[in-house]
């Protein structure tokens, strides 16, 4: 069962080799790995050079601009989709994930047949897990209760980008995926779609370095942003 | 200068300006096609200004009532357009992008490979 590990990366000079180094215990046969430079402009692809000459299962691609994390992954699907693999884990650069998680998240993923599985920091009863900043963690709730009432399932943190996608997904996003803040419209486009989704318990630490995609009065077009688009995708007709 | 005047001037003119950037190969006949009617509509009521005086009547709103509400629905639809438009550039830029990614990750591994 070949894995590709997804890592979006933009400007993540100061995480990017503790984060890799973090991945270099899992079986490299079983395991590759794809960092996406999305455009950086500090000293990641210098990084990513050096570190995939010495690295015999990690490779990257550099997007020529930063085009967001949407694009980012959906580049990594598409690199996985023409290399046929059969699962995804998109994993974040800057050390918020847990790489102790990973093998939960594809077990998850196989056993119950799962086209998409999200990692759950709530699912998670380690006391010292990090559950989001509370401002966050109301979001989170909003997004969870919107896709509950517009799709009927039960999921506890929509926006995690911890998650792990099939060969049925991996195929359909390949060719189209949300442009930013993807992660809870994603999630909602498979359960629209009748895509097996499902959840994991998934450790997360705080942030080590890098800024985060949704800051201050981005924070507000985000929510606007992403319920729009649920909203929206609930009136489309199924997809596949 | 009456109202006619006016539209009579800026019709021409903008059927100027449009044949002149189609000439010089900066504007796709594919757009210029929007905005050569557009001239033409301003010729037409500059030439025949009882057409919007008639609307007028029929939608009993005041002459410059109807004539703002021409011109706000052109703006409108021809923005409106432009938004779509630039949507469709967005993914196909950034489906260039992304293949140019790849194709340059696999020379890549090709070179290293070779070598």
């Amino acid at each position: 069962m070949a894995t590709l590990i997804v890592i979006p990366a933009f400007n993540e000079e100061s995480s990017l080799l503790s984060t890799l180094d973090s991945l270099a215990c899992l079986d490299s046969t079983e395991f590759h790995i794809l960092v996406v430079d999305d455009g950086s402009n500090d000293g990641t692809a210098a990084i990513l050079r050096e570190r995939s000459q010495s690295t015999e299962n990690m490779t990257f691609v550099s997007l020529p601009m930063n085009a967001g994390i949407g694009v980012a992954v959906q580049t990594g699907l598409i690199y996985a989709h023409n290399h046929d693999y059969d699962y995804v884990l998109q994993y974040d650069a800057d050390g918020q994930h847990s790489v102790e998680s990973i093998d939960g998240l594809l077990r998850a993923a196989t056993v119950d047949n799962l086209d998409l599985c999200v990692g759950s920091r709530f699912l998670n009863a380690d006391e010292s897990n990090f559950k989001s900043t509370p401002v966050r963690r109301i979001g989170i709730r909003f997004f969870a209760r919107l896709i509950g009432l517009l799709a009927g399932v039960h999921v506890t943190d929509p926006t995690s980008g911890f998650r792990v996608y099939g060969r049925r997904a991996i195929a359909v996003f390949a060719q189209q995926y949300p442009d930013d803040f993807p992660e809870p419209e994603a999630l909602f486009w498979c359960t629209r779609n009748g895509l097996r989704v499902g959840e994991s318990a998934a450790k997360m630490h705080v942030r080590q370095g890098g800024v985060s995609s949704i800051r201050y009065a981005r924070t507000v077009y985000y929510m606007i942003k992403v319920t729009i688009a649920i909203i929206i995708d609930r009136i489309r007709s199924k997809e596949v | 200068m009456t109202a006619e005047t006016l539209m009579l001037i800026c019709g021409t003119g903008q059927f100027l300006i449009t044949v002149y950037w189609v000439r010089k190969r900066e504007l796709r006949e594919k757009y210029a096609i929007v905005w050569l009617g557009l001239a033409t509509m301003l010729l037409l009521v500059g030439i025949f200004p009882t057409l919007i005086m008639d609307f007028a009547d029929w939608t009993h709103l005041s002459f410059p009532a109807a004539a703002l509400f021409f011109a706000l629905a052109a703006i409108y639809l021809y923005a409106f357009t432009v938004s779509i438009s630039l949507s469709h550039q967005y993914r196909r830029s950034i489906r260039l992008s992304q293949e140019i990614a790849l194709l340059e990750q696999r020379i890549r591994t090709l070179e290293t490979e070779q070598s």
